[in-house]
């Protein structure tokens, strides 16, 4: 023979066997994992989050062939809210029976570390019970479930070892630490009381973000072009707060999509006002009741709007605008209760109404609306640069100003929400002259 | 003289057979190999050659090689269609070799010999003159063949590797290659960073070309591999096209300032590749990776002595235990049997039957995989591991019977509440449940063909399974 024999290890190693444990994917399979990625427009990501859904899909596969009494729900998993997909690099939040467990891929390319993300070894929301190494042969639809990890475990290796992040904000951890039985991880999941393993609780953060809004404030539109990485701009401790609020990476992913109507960063004042700020409850208006931060703002309770009670209503004007309203088309139920507040932008007196009622759509049961008028309260015209600007976690609804010719007494608009959805208003008058009034929200408790 | 010794060994690696210059490996009609002599080609060779009429005579292959590519290139009509049939001669032997190889490496395990390999890649009829505008395989590699950037051995045995049909083939039957485009889709770039730091010692620019090279790459293919997915065309990862390569230097250019032509840029991938092919087999230890084949894996034999060592805890167990769990064991059995084959169900053929038919077969009658393939018209024995998933079924009756146990005996349920008492309680269940027949599977699975099967017939878990298959009155 001639020079056969140089070629025989690398032939060896050029072929590999597919194990009998390997769970081969199908046509079906690869098309749903497809069409979820075709949702994100960066590439990278793209790739990342297909890979993903491939490794959910086997995982599946795998525990039903093995364990069909185990439940999946994915309902909570990251994989399936883009926004979190993107920012999380694994398959997080998944659940099996009691058991939160999380997903870590890797490819063909073997190597003898594994990248953790960050966010599901340190934070809470996101930390599983087990982690579960699998390994996806694109190419050749397949897949393996080459190990787990426990938490627990985790926290043992990480004791002895002084792990450090990555710029990027993961783990390299050694391969070697996860368990290559996935049979005893069946047994776990079938067998073990999921309080074996503690998980931490959530840390309330609100507080923190508070502190950090105005970094955020000047950071996130720093991440407006698409190929832009949350790492890349904000520290570990602020992406941390980021990564929790899924409204603030909706905000960075419309910034990145540039759906963003209005200014980015009135939006993202009035989104970060939301998510600190007390909200005062609309809904126990309908109780003939004002919350506790009402009474703080002054909110005064107006009479309930049936004829009768009208005619006995101190406020005059207000029956006169409800009145208005209506004949211009807008239906207000009897039920509905407003309440108003007076204040002052640059010495101006205003006066804001709200009304709030219960909308009962059978469709959706727990949708509630949100009628806001501005006024002056001396009745006269209002100002040539006001505005009237209603947000909420997705960005800014509405924005009113007046009509310079007809020189408006009055702004109105009015919102639809659902309970737990809030809203935001804020007047302003130029750039930088502006009133926020704490957020309204809705619930029947009191 | 030991010198001499080492002048044949060289002589080996440079020379080799000259009749292979006309001598042609093919497949007859009947597809069995054949060696087919075609005699203009070998009185050609012998003239061009002034060699002797002799069928050990040796040739500087080399050499040989480069004079016929020109002679195919540049002598007139009959001599090159003479010289490229002695080209195609000896690319026919390299074909064989590839294949003869795959199988002494994989065919024993995975079920394939030579003779399934051949008739994917032996479709050269042995005509002087080309076939209509059929190309064979011989001709393409001939064809694609460069001798400034390879020699005609390794450039075959590359082609055959990544013939298409090939690989389809041996995919069927758990084999595979990863294409230096799949294993450029799965790297990350940090990854890179390190491996070309820490393992090649490479300089920071260096690194950081290589990222930029790997970005652009991901950007345009990965885009374009998911586009084809979408479309439902998956498979093997198709070579970058020319417009894939523009694009990626269009990108390189903007990343990095790097002006390269399509040409470089496939060079640099495949070698990008081969670095990331050469690490992955340093992790490996350089060797197949151990867990591919289905043995039992290492630590089961670990924790097995450990839990040997008390063996009168085992023993313990099983008299505390014992009318429990003979009652939960055959429980156990039913529960995984019935799952696995309703599983096996919603799959079509007749895999669940096949599955019973196996299982039967195996336990009960102590047929060996590859017999029971033979009985079953299977394909060969890796096609029955695969049915069976022995040490899977094994694994989930255990864990079955622990579940059963725990509701039964109210003082096992303590012990789930700790990962470690957990898994030492199935290691119990799982000696008390193996007696030989751990033994059994083990040589069922490496194959060995020699050693007879002889204590099986005590096995509680064989006994109380073959007793359950029997009570389903059905036809396995």
């Amino acid at each position: 023979m001639t020079n056969l024999s140089q070629n025989t290890p690398q032939m060896r190693l050029d072929f590999e066997s597919l194990p009998t444990a390997a769970i081969t994917l199908s046509a079906a399979q690869i098309t749903q994992a497809v069409e979820l990625s075709s949702k994100i427009k960066n590439s990278s990501q793209q790739w990342q989050i297909y890979i993903h859904a491939l490794a959910l899909c086997a995982f599946e596969e795998w525990l039903a062939e093995r364990a069909n009494s185990l439940t999946i729900n994915r309902e909570r998993c990251t994989t399936f809210q883009p926004v979190l997909a993107k920012a999380i690099a694994a398959v997080a939040n998944l659940y099996v029976g009691k058991f939160k467990v999380c997903l870590i891929s890797t490819g063909s390319l073997t190597d003898d570390q594994i990248y953790l993300p960050q966010a599901v070894v340190d934070l809470p929301e996101y930390i599983p019970h087990f982690y579960v190494w699998v390994e996806v042969l694109e190419e050749e639809d397949a897949a393996l479930i080459s190990g787990f990890l426990s938490y627990q475990q985790l926290r043992e290796y990480q004791k002895k070892v002084n792990l450090q992040s990555t710029e990027d904000w993961n783990y390299q951890i050694p391969a070697s630490w996860f368990e290559n039985n996935a049979d005893r991880l069946l047994l776990y999941l079938r067998c073990l009381e999921p309080e074996t393993i503690a998980l931490p609780s959530k840390n309330e953060n609100t507080q923190i973000l508070s502190t950090i809004q105005n970094d955020l404030l000047a950071l996130l539109p720093q991440l407006q072009s698409p190929g832009t990485e949350l790492w890349q701009v904000l520290t570990w401790e602020q992406g941390k707060v980021v990564l929790t609020h899924p409204e603030l990476l909706n905000w960075i992913d419309n910034l990145q999509q540039q759906t963003h109507t209005s200014l980015v960063s009135d939006s993202l004042k009035d989104l970060l006002k939301l998510l600190t700020e007390p909200a005062l409850n609309v809904g126990r208006w309908l109780w003939d009741e004002l919350d506790e931060l009402a009474e703080e703002f002054s909110w005064r309770l107006l009479p309930s709007l049936t004829p009768t009670a009208a005619m006995r209503s101190a406020t005059e004007e207000f029956p006169a605008i409800i009145n208005e309203l209506q004949q211009r088309g807008l239906e207000i139920p009897p039920i509905a209760r407003g309440a108003y507040q007076d204040f002052l932008l640059t010495a101006i007196p205003l006066r804001l109404y709200a009304v709030t009622w219960h909308l009962l759509a059978e469709s959706e049961p727990n949708l509630w609306t949100l009628l806001l008028i501005l006024g002056t309260a001396s009745h006269t015209a209002l100002p040539a640069h006001l505005k009237l600007r209603v947000s909420d976690q997705t960005g800014v609804l509405v924005e009113r100003g007046i009509n310079p010719q007809q020189g408006d007494s009055y702004l109105f608009t009015r919102v639809v929400g659902n309970w737990d959805e809030k809203f935001l208003v804020s007047v302003t008058l130029t750039d930088g002259v502006e009133v926020n009034l704490p957020p309204f929200t809705f619930s029947f408790r009191r | 003289m030991s010198g001499d010794t080492a002048v044949d060994g060289l002589v080996q690696i440079l020379m080799g057979v000259a009749s292979r210059y006309w001598q042609l490996v093919k497949i007859d009609g009947a597809g069995r190999r054949q060696v087919q002599e075609i005699s203009p080609a070998k009185a050609f060779f012998i003239d061009v050659f002034a060699i002797a009429d002799d069928i050990d005579c040796y040739v500087p292959d080399i050499k040989v090689q480069l004079q016929l590519l020109q002679l195919s290139r540049d002598a007139s009509a009959d001599r090159w269609l003479l010289a490229q049939r002695c080209l195609l001669c000896f690319i026919s032997w390299q074909i064989e070799q590839v294949c003869l190889q795959l199988a002494a490496n994989f065919g024993s395990v995975h079920g394939f010999s030579c003779a399934d390999l051949l008739p994917y890649v032996l479709d050269d009829d042995g005509r002087l003159q080309p076939n209509g505008t059929y190309q064979s395989l011989s001709q393409k590699i001939l064809q694609s063949f460069d001798p400034q950037q390879s020699n005609l051995t390794t450039w075959t045995t590359t082609r055959v590797k990544h013939d298409a049909a090939l690989n389809q083939f041996l995919l069927e039957c758990g084999v595979y290659m990863v294409s230096d485009w799949a294993i450029l889709n799965d790297t990350r770039p940090q990854q890179l960073e390190r491996i070309f730091r820490d393992f090649y010692a490479l300089t920071p620019p260096e690194i950081q070309q290589a990222q930029q090279l790997l970005e652009s790459y991901h950007a345009v293919y990965r885009t374009a591999r998911l586009q084809q997915r979408s479309q439902r065309i998956g498979g093997k990862c198709s070579t970058p096209t020319t417009q894939q390569l523009q694009q990626i230097a269009t990108l390189l250019q903007i990343k990095a300032s790097l002006t390269l032509n399509s040409e470089t840029v496939m060079t640099q991938l495949q070698k990008l590749a081969t670095q990331l092919r050469e690490y992955r087999i340093h992790v490996r230890g350089g060797a197949l990776p151990t867990k591919s084949l289905d043995t039992i894996t290492g630590d089961e034999y670990i924790d097995t002595t450990k839990a040997l060592d008390n063996e009168d805890e085992q023993t313990e167990f099983l008299q505390l235990y014992r009318p429990q769990f003979l009652a939960c064991l055959e429980q156990a059995l039913a529960i995984v049997t019935q799952s696995r084959v309703n599983r096996l169900q919603q799959k079509k053929g007749e895999k669940a039957k096949k599955f019973l038919q196996a299982l039967k077969l195996f336990h009960c009658q102590n047929l060996r995989m590859t017999e029971i393939a033979d009985s079953m018209g299977l394909r060969a024995q890796d096609a029955v591991t695969r049915l069976l998933k022995l040490k899977e079924f094994r694994a989930d009756v255990r864990q079955q019977l622990l579940l059963l146990l725990c509701d039964r005996v109210f003082d096992l349920a303590k012990n789930y509440s700790h990962p470690d008492r957990l898994t030492t309680l199935e290691q119990q269940i799982k000696l008390a449940l193996d007696e030989q027949i751990t033994q059994v599977i083990k040589e069922a699975e490496n194959q060995s063909q020699t050693a007879k099967i002889n204590t099986i017939e005590n096995g509680l878990f064989s006994e109380r399974l073959c007793r359950y298959l029997d009570s389903l009155n059905e036809e396995i």
